[in-house]
């Protein structure tokens, strides 16, 4: 059932041409280069290393790991990592 | 992102080492609670280091208890510790105050007046003078009026020709510029020098007082010294005087004329032409289209598209007109004009020449340059140049 809405979403914003990260509610991940990654639009810390952050999503947990993470900024629909990122990883 | 940071500069913020085991659930809670946190640093499995405004520390040390954590401020940052501090060392701020306050105070006074361009007015004279009028060293920069003082100082010396004044910082300084005065009225009191007011050649010197150094027959130059103040004394060593006396001079004094022969007169024909422009702010539009005359004149009327007293209005419209104009030359008797050159020249000699001048000479000179015919005139005279200057002024 929740699939088939989702699929309408996505057939409907395609037509309309809207963002499909704000009508299906997707997380919207930047990287730039190795050093900075920005999440809108996450749920939350899961786990925090300077190896390792985990960060829920509607998607799945996102995995960021690299060495001497950061989290330099973290608002409710915003969180920045920096550091030398090695693997951004989507587990669904 | 910065203004951010400016804000929490300016409410202050503390950085704050958390001790405990759910370190991320601490972290959701401050999300879900709205407590901004930047520059989070993971020490290792359970120590974490963050930075938080003042107002939001206080929300955080609630959940921080409810999660089981402890917390250790680190270092206090921003303007309102900045001011805790500064109110424990009050001397410091008030040397501080005290400080800006004597600088201000200081450079709100007047501490030297200098004269520029006084030559024949002793410079102390005029500080006494202005001494009585209230103006000295240490009067505040307010009470002085440059105008009124420019009145004044015009009322006192009538033969001053121009007068600035001005204060560069803590100074005043006065420019005049002094007409030449009669060797009279120069303050005896004063040690000074007769110099030559234009150039001449020397015919008499009389020294009443001070040394001659110029010879009769000889060229002076302007500004040189004619008779000199300072007098040498028998042991080799100098004293001034106030110079006096009489220095007598050829001088010389020439004026041009020059008219044409053949003279061009325009007459206009009564023909023209009219074409509009535009000007908008300074530039103008011109819609261009051929003159057919040979010769004309262009009168070029201006007119606000939109005539209101208050607002410049930048468009305007141009009209051109062109008058055809006629040329026609007229020859005028040679002798006639050298009369009126002649006349004319002399005119000019006669407002510049120096009163009490005695006329020894006049030449006049004709030459006529294709259709220009050029007088000039030559007056020689005898007269008194001298003009003291006080020394060291």
């Amino acid at each position: 059932m929740k699939k088939s809405i989702d699929d309408i979403k996505t057939n409907l914003s395609e037509a309309l041409e809207l963002p499909i990260d704000i009508t299906l509610d997707l997380p919207k991940i930047i990287i730039v280069g190795n050093k900075e990654i920005s999440i809108f639009n996450h749920k939350g810390i899961i786990e925090y290393t300077s190896l390792m952050i985990r960060i829920n999503s509607r998607i799945g947990i996102i995995k960021v790991i690299g060495e001497d993470l950061e989290i330099k900024n973290i608002l409710t629909e915003e969180i920045l990592i920096v550091g030398n990122i090695e693997n951004v990883e989507i587990i669904s | 992102m910065l203004a951010i940071k400016i804000w929490n500069y300016l409410k202050g913020y503390v950085i704050i080492r958390i001790e405990g085991l759910s370190l991320e659930r601490l972290l959701n809670l401050a999300l879900t609670n709205n407590i901004y946190l930047w520059d989070v640093k993971k020490l290792n499995n359970f120590q974490v280091e963050v930075s938080v405004s003042l107002k939001g520390l206080k929300e955080l040390e609630v959940l921080i208890n409810k999660v089981g954590c402890k917390e250790e401020i680190l270092i206090r940052n921003g303007f309102p510790f900045i001011l805790e501090r500064m109110k424990k060392r009050k001397m410091f701020v008030g040397g501080f105050i005290i400080f800006f306050f004597i600088i201000f105070m200081l450079s709100s006074f007047i501490w030297k007046i200098e004269i520029n361009g006084a030559l024949q007015t002793p410079t102390e004279d005029i500080i006494s003078f202005l001494n009585e009028n209230g103006v000295s060293t240490g009067t505040p920069k307010m009470a002085i009026s440059e105008e009124d003082l420019k009145l004044l100082l015009v009322n006192e010396y009538d033969y001053f020709s121009f007068i600035n004044i001005k204060t560069q910082g803590v100074k005043l300084v006065i420019e005049v510029k002094e007409e030449d005065l009669p060797p009279e009225i120069v303050d005896r009191n004063y040690p000074a020098n007769i110099v030559a007011r234009k150039k001449g050649v020397i015919t008499k010197v009389v020294a009443r007082n001070g040394d001659a150094v110029v010879k009769a027959g000889q060229i002076v130059k302007e500004n040189q010294i004619l008779i000199s103040g300072a007098m040498e004394s028998a042991d080799d060593s100098f004293y001034l005087v106030h110079a006096d006396g009489e220095v007598l001079a050829r001088t010389r004094y020439e004026a041009t004329v020059e008219e044409q022969i053949v003279k061009k007169v325009e007459k206009e024909t009564g023909r023209k032409i009219e074409q509009n422009g535009l000007k908008i702010n300074k530039r103008g539009i011109k819609f261009i289209k051929d003159i057919p005359f040979d010769n004309y004149k262009e009168y070029i009327e201006e007119k606000k598209l939109i005539n209101w007293e208050a607002i410049d209005f930048p468009i305007k419209i141009l009209t051109y007109e062109y008058r055809e104009v006629e040329l026609k030359e007229i020859k005028q008797d040679i002798d006639f004009i050298k009369q009126a050159n002649q006349i004319k020249a002399i005119e000019k000699i006669n407002n510049e020449i120096y009163e009490g001048a005695e006329i020894v000479s006049k030449e006049v000179v004709h030459n006529i340059d294709g259709n220009i015919l050029t007088t000039t005139v030559y007056v020689e005279a005898i007269e008194e140049i001298g003009k003291k200057v006080i020394i060291n002024n």
